[in-house]
């Protein structure tokens, strides 16, 4: 049966849809910024921009759809969590920005030794999969995609701690170097953890259980 | 048996054990088993005919009144079968008051004879005692500072708020350790719902509290404990908290979201 709070729902999984769209292409041209040593401030920062007046259109509407119909159950669930998310994907938006501003402010990874460039793509990859999954739970519901990314943040942040040690291991690193990378290694892994929260919120939508993925 | 088992026992008011209610030849209550808490408030919801009223009505034995009406399994209170042989029904009543959805203060009563009216009917005639009695239910209801200029006045001179906190208070003169509510506040308007509502908080201090109410949102903010009752069956009971954020039946889902077709 059709209800009236369902169009309103739809809405906000809209919302979040598009955020997540958003914040992919963000990170990922932050990324590539950093990576191939290419100025992307400005682009990103318009699109962070996007996506707190985004989270801020998705807020009004989850408090607007409480207030007109009292939600309960897995509706109340659902208006929960995308409250979560929706703060989630604003941030991805924001880490984007700090990457691309530690280029502008610091460097990329043009003085940078070739295992310290290769270390930071295949971290990059493994958080972009992350987002990529995280937004398409938003749709899907799958937990068990939901779980599989607990598995992918334990080896992004294994490679953040690993990262971490082979520094201390290379005395001779580049300064400039080793502060640029060492801030993208860890927004990078703060991403995942996002991505991780948007798993543990799909979780809960469906199964009514709070987990922890991280 | 161990203290903690023997405690955890006796905070309940009822035991409910396979509870069956009938008119005439149509069953109502199917098999109802629940335990409801001492000094808590339990909601029963459901929709229109799943057996709500009943099933209060079962507990104070007023489901018998009616002719045809027939009911078998056992109802506990206070660990004594409310069906037992011996058992006085209208002890019963005493012990475990009725608020109905309708107001109903005896219109030809002052205000003062409706709350007094259940004492002198039990043979209090000590007129202090009855005064002093009038005056606390009054104002256990928040009624006394409204109505202590006027207690001649008839009940029916009163708003239908005031009305059923005068109802209210007429149930607590007897000094009953159960309040059942049908429905008390589906007659009345925000304001003196709202009123409603906080005063059986207050009475779930002292008072075992069951209230049958249509509306889920006045379940979710006034009660402690909820049950889902569907076609004369208990579907779902819990905390209500955990009904309504996370029912674990799908038919409990569907009613609270809306989602019966």
């Amino acid at each position: 049966m059709t209800r009236l709070i369902d169009a309103g729902l739809e809405q906000v999984k809209n919302i979040l849809l598009r955020m997540g769209n958003i914040a992919h292409e963000a990170i990922s041209i932050s990324l590539k910024g950093y990576i191939e040593g290419l100025s992307t401030y400005s682009e990103v920062q318009k699109i962070s921009d996007i996506l707190i007046i985004t989270e801020e259109e998705a807020n009004d509407k989850i408090f607007e759809l409480i207030a007109r119909f009292q939600p309960v159950a897995s509706d109340l669930r659902l208006l929960k969590s995308c409250m979560k998310i929706s703060y989630s994907l604003a941030r991805y938006g924001r880490y984007a920005l700090d990457i691309s501003q530690i280029y502008e402010k610091i460097d990329g990874l043009a003085l940078c030794e070739d295992w310290i460039r290769n270390h930071i793509i295949e971290m990059s990859e493994k958080v972009l999969k992350m987002i990529q999954i995280s937004v398409e739970l938003l749709n899907n519901r799958d937990i068990n995609e939901a779980r599989n990314l607990s598995e992918i943040e334990k080896q992004v942040d294994e490679m953040y701690f690993k990262y971490l040690d082979n520094l201390m291991d290379k005395p001779s690193t580049v300064n400039k170097c080793i502060i640029s990378s060492v801030l993208v290694v860890r927004y990078l892994e703060r991403i995942a953890d996002h991505a991780t929260y948007i798993g543990e919120s799909i979780f809960y939508i469906v199964t009514g259980e709070k987990i922890i993925l991280r | 048996m161990n203290r903690q088992k023997l405690e955890a026992e006796l905070s309940y008011k009822f035991e409910i054990e396979n509870l069956n209610a009938w008119f005439g030849s149509k069953q109502v209550l199917k098999n109802i088993n629940m335990k409801i808490k001492e000094k808590a408030i339990t909601a029963i919801i459901g929709p229109s005919g799943c057996g709500k009223t009943t099933l209060i009505r079962c507990l104070n034995r007023m489901h018998e009144t009616v002719p045809d009406a027939k009911v078998t399994g056992r109802v506990l209170f206070n660990g004594v079968d409310v069906y037992g042989r011996d058992i006085d029904p209208v002890q019963i009543r005493r012990k475990i008051g009725m608020i109905f959805q309708k107001p109903n203060p005896f219109p030809m009563m002052s205000i003062y004879d409706n709350v007094a009216i259940g004492l002198k009917l039990n043979g209090v005639k000590d007129k202090r005692k009855v005064d002093s009695i009038v005056e606390k239910s009054l104002r256990m209801v928040g009624l006394w500072d409204e109505v202590k200029d006027e207690l001649n006045k008839s009940g029916a001179s009163l708003s239908g708020g005031q009305q059923q906190r005068l109802c209210i208070a007429r149930a607590l003169a007897v000094e009953p350790e159960v309040l059942l509510m049908d429905e008390p506040t589906s007659a009345l308007d925000p304001i003196s719902s709202a009123k409603i509502e906080l005063l059986i908080r207050e009475l779930a201090e002292d008072y075992t509290i069951i209230i049958v109410t249509h509306n889920m949102q006045q379940a979710a903010r006034v009660s402690d404990y909820t049950a889902f009752l569907y076609l004369g069956e208990l579907i779902e009971y819990g905390p209500t908290r955990q009904i309504f954020e996370n029912p674990k039946n799908e038919l409990t889902e569907k009613y609270l979201t809306g989602g019966f077709g």
